[in-house]
């Protein structure tokens, strides 16, 4: 009995889709955590009786087919990559990305990552490293016994000093996107890794085309809406029930006809 | 009396089909732009074989067979996930995609952009516009899909999404993956008309009702035990008139 397939198909595509929509509401106060959205397909067709085949020899034919479906399919858990909300936080080295760019962080190992999450701290040696202490690309050196830095829009860091209250430019943060940024790969820590899909990095100043603005003293916030992500689990939930009832109606049925010549 | 047992049969066969066809559009649910099957039946006349010569000729036995799974073409609801690649159609029209095994349908409208900038489907497979695939330049942003499928971003048109329509749209075959086969030749899309819109930022989630499909599962399930059942006492009906005529012999 194909059912009892179909609906195990449809169980497992619910518990991935519960999977991914618990992981968004746990990354709900997550800086710069994209919502992830399972995506489904139907798996493959048997057809028992092709549409259009003839009925009879006065060129009548079929007008629908019979064609049964074996289940479901997850395809993607693709990010939703649009802008999430900026919280104010009033520290200098906060910096949120309004528009499609990233900041690129150079991990231990060598390789470029790429992040939305601009909270960003010093090290010892004055570099702007992230949360993880991993450098943020261009390198920016802050220097000692600075009195404030501001962090323009289009990203030039200028500092000033009690020696040189004129603002001097340290570096410039330089954000990079992507033609598929959804082709990204996650790999945790708000980081994520060029991939064949995403297409090359392209550098760019903030504030040119495309690239978006930076705002110092900010935090974006993840995309993660609360409403959609409930309503979403609940019909999750739902579905799975629905699917495990088709279950058990399959098995009430191979019960019904096994007992049905007993004795 | 096994004439019962095969109709009873024949029942059973039937329901157990119904119940395939339940299980896939209950395993379709969230589906996006699944569109639901149902079952329908009819009866076969078992004529052949029949004595004319008894006082009484032989009545025609009744089957039921299935004759086909109707595709429920109305719209899915349409969803907001504000997410500027997803689109949704409202009205009668699909998609156009290009796979290698030739163009295929569909009426799920969550597209990406891939490394070489082509709207492309989940699977890859580059979505139609009027003129061929729809290409986006690197820079491109601000992309606006307006109700008739034009694209266009901050640096201008791009196309427009190829929507069209089938004159028997019961025709079409599912392939699996969200994708639907013109396979009969007489069967050649149709530009959509004006009815047909798109919305963007919105998917159009799966049209299956799910309490509609529970009714039927109910239905389906307790109708098979009924057959079941009913067979059941046949056979004991048999196994009686065995024993009681043994008894007698």
């Amino acid at each position: 009995m194909r059912a009892l397939y179909s609906a195990a198909t449809g169980m497992m595509a619910q518990e991935l889709n519960v999977q991914v929509i618990s992981n968004n509401i746990a990354n709900m106060r997550t800086t710069g955590y994209k919502r992830q959205q399972a995506h489904f397909q139907d798996l493959l067709y048997q057809t028992m009786r092709r549409a259009g085949a003839a009925t009879s020899a006065q060129d009548t034919q079929t007008p629908s087919a019979i064609e049964i479906g074996s289940g479901v399919k997850a395809v993607s858990t693709a990010r939703a990559m649009s802008q999430g909300n900026l919280t104010p936080t009033e520290r200098d080295f906060d910096i949120a990305v309004r528009g499609e760019g990233f900041f690129q962080v150079r991990l231990p190992d060598g390789r470029a990552a790429y992040s939305r999450d601009g909270g960003f701290d010093l090290d010892a040696q004055g570099r702007l490293v992230t949360k993880d202490g991993y450098e943020v690309e261009p390198g920016i050196v802050i220097p000692q016994n600075v009195q404030s830095v501001s962090i323009s829009a289009s990203g030039v860091v200028e500092v000033t000093t009690p020696d040189a209250p004129e603002p001097q430019e340290v570096g410039r943060i330089q954000l990079t996107r992507f033609v598929n940024k959804v082709g990204l790969e996650s790999i945790g820590d708000n980081l994520f890794l060029q991939t064949a899909a995403s297409g090359e990095p392209v550098q760019g100043n903030p504030g040119e085309e495309g690239y978006g603005s930076l705002q110092q003293g900010y935090l974006e916030e993840a995309n993660v809406n609360a409403v959609t992500e409930i309503s979403a689990l609940i019909s999750a939930q739902r579905a799975y029930e629905m699917n495990s009832r088709v279950i058990s109606a399959a098995d009430q049925m191979l019960q019904a006809a096994s007992q049905m010549f007993r004795g | 009396m096994e004439n019962t047992l095969l109709i009873g049969l024949s029942r059973q066969v039937a329901l157990a089909r119904e119940l395939d066809v339940i299980a896939n559009n209950m395993a379709n649910v969230n589906t996006n732009g699944f569109k639901a099957r149902s079952s329908r039946f009819e009866e076969y006349l078992e004529p052949d074989a029949s004595a004319e010569t008894f006082p009484w000729p032989d009545r025609k036995l009744s089957f039921v067979i299935d004759a086909g799974s109707p595709i429920d073409l109305s719209d899915g609801a349409a969803e907001p996930t504000g997410n500027p690649l997803d689109v949704a159609i409202r009205g009668d029209a699909f998609f156009v995609v290009e796979t290698p095994a030739g163009e295929r349908y569909t009426r799920n409208g969550a597209f990406q952009v891939d490394p070489q900038g082509r709207l492309v489907t989940s699977d890859g497979f580059p979505v139609m516009g009027d003129g061929g695939a729809i290409q986006l330049e690197p820079g491109d942003t601000g992309i606006v899909v307006a109700g008739d499928g034009t694209i266009s971003t901050d640096a201008g048109q791009r196309g427009r999404l190829a929507l069209v329509r089938f004159d028997a749209p019961q025709m079409l075959s599912n392939m699996g993956a969200n994708l639907f086969a013109a396979v009969e030749p007489a069967q050649q899309p149709l530009p959509a008309g004006e009815q047909a819109r798109v919305a963007q930022g919105f998917i159009e989630r799966s049209n299956v009702r799910a309490v509609y499909e529970m009714t039927r599962l109910m239905e389906v399930s307790r109708a098979y035990t009924r057959v079941a059942s009913t067979l059941s006492s046949l056979t004991d009906l048999q196994r009686t008139a065995i024993r009681t005529l043994g008894e007698a012999a």
